[in-house]
């Protein structure tokens, strides 16, 4: 089962995409990704249900948050009332043991996202503060890096023993898909992430160019 | 422009052109690279009163702290909207939304996309991404825009 595990919707400040036309894009492009989860900036969307998107277009859609730490951006899978109310959302400075705290506590999955993004990323920060204790997976394939980000965030996500994984971090529909995750197990809804998420069985996979190639008539 | 002037006499093979029959959902609006030489963008800054160093001078903008004299946000979006007018002439332009993202450096080459991400036959709309991506693959505009047929 693939899906893209960072995306951003009209919901997120610099977020254009309707999640309706995500969907479509999908659906006409022939992209491989039985569904995509939707993290939005410094927010959880509690109020979004996509269950009738779901169940046209036959797509697994689930919601998630990219927060803001000292260390750059993370991603917060199995967000819930316990964990939204443990610390500010909209606070860019929040110190990233206590997100990772937190949301082991509250039973929630944090990791960082484009780690190898020069300056901002967390292993830019590691340079100048250390290596943090508690990062467990990290998003090592990111739809918006540049040539040498992702390959740096794999080589130091295997030097320090971190899972990875891959999302295209769209802003855009058309940008959705760019990379994703391939995990073993079938998942409908948050908890089965979560439990594929911490059993480990997934992998990062890169999906640039597969629309125009199909596009172009190519198969893959 | 370095992009191929527009030939809507064969707006099959050239991409320019189009009419909203000939528009489907995923399409890609051709691609384009800019004329952000700085001779350019000193007309662009005349004509727009906008004379300010960091569009202009490197060593200005370099004192400011940013990566050289950079392309104002604004012209990157007119560079979008010609895209439009010449990809789909007939179209008028209901609505551009556009983020800035990156620092477009002048001087350096850069690269505008579109793709249809919707259509209404009733409404005859088509809905469109675009992005203004610099030298280095970094995607330094994104943006949406409403066309409208008649």
């Amino acid at each position: 089962m693939i899906l893209d595990l960072h995306t951003h919707s009209v919901k997120s400040d610099d977020g254009r995409a309707k999640v309706e036309n995500y969907c479509k894009w999908i659906q006409k492009k022939q992209l491989p990704l039985d569904g995509f989860v939707l993290t939005e900036h410094r927010q959880f969307d509690a109020d979004s249900d996509y269950r009738e998107l779901e169940d046209r277009y036959g797509l697994v859609i689930l919601k998630a948050s990219e927060v803001e730490t000292e260390y750059g951006h993370v991603l917060i899978y199995g967000v819930n009332d316990d964990l939204v109310n443990s610390f500010d959302f909209a606070d860019v400075t929040n110190p990233l043991p206590m997100v990772l705290e937190a949301a082991d506590r509250c039973g929630a999955f944090a990791a960082p996202c484009h780690p190898g993004r020069k300056n901002v990323g967390l292993f830019a920060h590691y340079l100048t503060k250390g290596a943090v204790d508690g990062v467990h997976t990290v998003e090592v394939l990111n739809g918006g890096s540049i040539p040498g980000e992702d390959e740096l965030s794999v080589t130091r996500a295997a030097e320090f023993g971190y899972r990875g994984f891959g999302g295209s971090d769209s802003h855009i529909v058309s940008r959705i898909g760019y990379c994703a995750t391939e995990f073993d197990d079938d998942i409908e809804d948050v908890d089965g992430l979560l439990n594929a998420l911490r059993g480990g069985s997934f992998r990062p996979i890169s999906l640039r160019g597969l629309a125009d190639d199909r596009e172009n008539g190519d198969q893959p | 422009m370095t992009s191929p002037e527009p030939t809507s006499s064969d707006p099959a093979s050239s991409g320019y052109g189009v009419t909203f029959d000939q528009i489907e959902l995923g399409d890609e609006l051709p691609v384009e690279h800019p004329d952000v030489s700085l001779e350019r963008v000193k007309l662009w800054c005349d004509a727009a009163d906008q004379h300010f160093p960091r569009f202009l001078d490197h060593e200005a903008a370099r004192a400011e702290g940013l990566p050289g004299a950079l392309v104002p946000g604004i012209m990157n979006q007119g560079f979008l909207l010609a895209l439009l007018h010449r990809w789909a002439p007939s179209a008028t332009v209901r609505k551009i939304d556009t983020v800035f993202r990156g620092q477009m450096v002048i001087e350096t080459e850069l690269t505008i996309t579109g793709a249809v991400t919707d259509t209404d036959e009733d409404e005859r709309t088509v809905e469109v991404d675009l992005t203004v991506v610099g030298p280095d693959g970094r995607t330094g505009v994104i943006g949406t825009a409403i066309l409208a047929f008649e």
